[in-house]
């Protein structure tokens, strides 16, 4: 006999609330690095909280057909980093600037520098997607959620989620191609 | 290089303290507490308003020693605080916003309607605690050290509380049932 699944332990939680606390020791750590990656950690730290208790609350909506919790909890952690927008456009651009930092260290070839110009304007360009594109990229690509995950977390039907996923792409390549339609500003 | 990629390559692990999952587990356990004993909540609850509510929420934490209800807070959208509640010993207050319902904070109508009186254990320590956090004093403790009785003091946005011995209440209603 394995352990319970995520499903059997929020069932349980409905008759035994304390049972709850078992979601938060599978999960709570993945969850905060989700969240640390997109607002930063001190955001991060007063988030994860108000989104075990958000969960916890709502845990009777849980689709007990789900094996694992983690995507409907991405779900949660979604909704609640909007309010935070603006935290997390600071944490990507720092990002960027690691990263475009990090090329320049190694080595400084032509790769590179393109490097350095290009990594602050994939963050600028992500910043710019519309809402649902930007959360649909980010939950693929750092998140590496499967297209089954994210239309669970994002409560879709999978092809939406495909779609969704293709309008960012594209936009993404638009904003970033420098012979694009002129949606890029001039360096 | 294709743009998931590009994305791909900015993430970025946030490192965090392993301090942060245990206070989040004993928020987690101490809110599913509060469910599963529904504590007895006083029948009148007073409601307080503010034209900051954030700024009264630390002060009447650092100042009187009152503790934010956790998830009761009410936030917009904009992350404005309209509503929370707030607890001292068995009773608790709502924090609420100046102008809602019809209440005024003193600081906008310039008249204190009324005055909150709260029993503590110790009066001066009390007293030296909110003096230290910047409370105006309205009235100075009668007595001192152990003998102190009661203090008033105003919060920023000029409600006035009054904080009075235990002992105190209890003399006074033995008295009256005497």
């Amino acid at each position: 006999m394995g352990a319970p699944s995520d499903a059997e332990v929020i069932g349980r939680s409905l008759g035994e609330p304390e049972a709850f606390g078992l979601i938060y020791d599978r999960h709570a750590a993945t969850v905060l690095r989700f969240l640390g990656r997109r607002a930063g950690a001190r955001v991060a730290e007063g988030l994860v909280g108000e989104l075990f208790r958000i969960a916890f609350e709502r845990r009777k909506t849980f689709d007990a057909s789900r094996a694992t919790a983690l995507p409907w909890l991405y779900g949660i952690g979604s909704n609640l980093l909007l309010k935070h927008r603006r935290a997390e456009a600071r944490r990507l651009r720092a990002s960027a600037r690691m990263v475009a930092a990090e090329s320049t260290d190694r080595r400084a070839s032509a790769a590179a520098l393109d490097a350095r110009l290009l990594f602050p304007r994939v963050a600028d360009a992500i910043e710019g997607l519309p809402d649902d594109e930007r959360e649909a990229l980010l939950l693929f690509a750092w998140e590496e959620l499967s297209y089954q995950s994210m239309a669970e977390a994002l409560e879709l039907p999978i092809g939406t989620v495909r779609s969704r996923l293709n309008r960012a792409r594209a936009h993404l390549r638009e904003l970033l191609e420098p012979k694009g339609k002129g949606r890029v500003r001039s360096q | 290089m294709k743009p998931v990629d590009l994305a791909r390559k900015l993430r970025r692990d946030a490192a965090f303290e392993p301090a942060v999952l245990g206070r989040g587990k004993e928020a987690l356990m101490a809110a599913i507490r509060q469910e599963v004993e529904p504590r007895n909540r006083p029948t009148v609850i007073p409601q307080l308003p503010y034209a900051d509510i954030r700024a009264a929420l630390t002060f009447l934490e650092r100042a009187f020693g009152f503790r934010e209800i956790p998830a009761t807070r009410m936030e917009g959208a904009d992350g404005v605080v309209h509503h929370a509640l707030v607890e001292f010993g068995d009773s608790v207050i709502g924090i609420g916003t100046q102008g809602a319902h019809g209440a005024v904070s003193p600081q906008r109508g310039g008249i204190e309607s009324q005055y909150l009186s709260v029993a503590v254990a110790d009066v001066e320590a009390h007293y030296q605690r909110a003096r230290a956090a910047g409370a105006r004093i309205a009235r100075e403790p009668r007595g001192h050290g152990a003998e102190a009785h009661a203090y008033e003091a105003f919060d920023p946005e000029g409600h006035r509380w009054r904080f009075v011995h235990q002992r105190l209440r209890e003399v006074t209603q033995e008295r009256t049932s005497g």
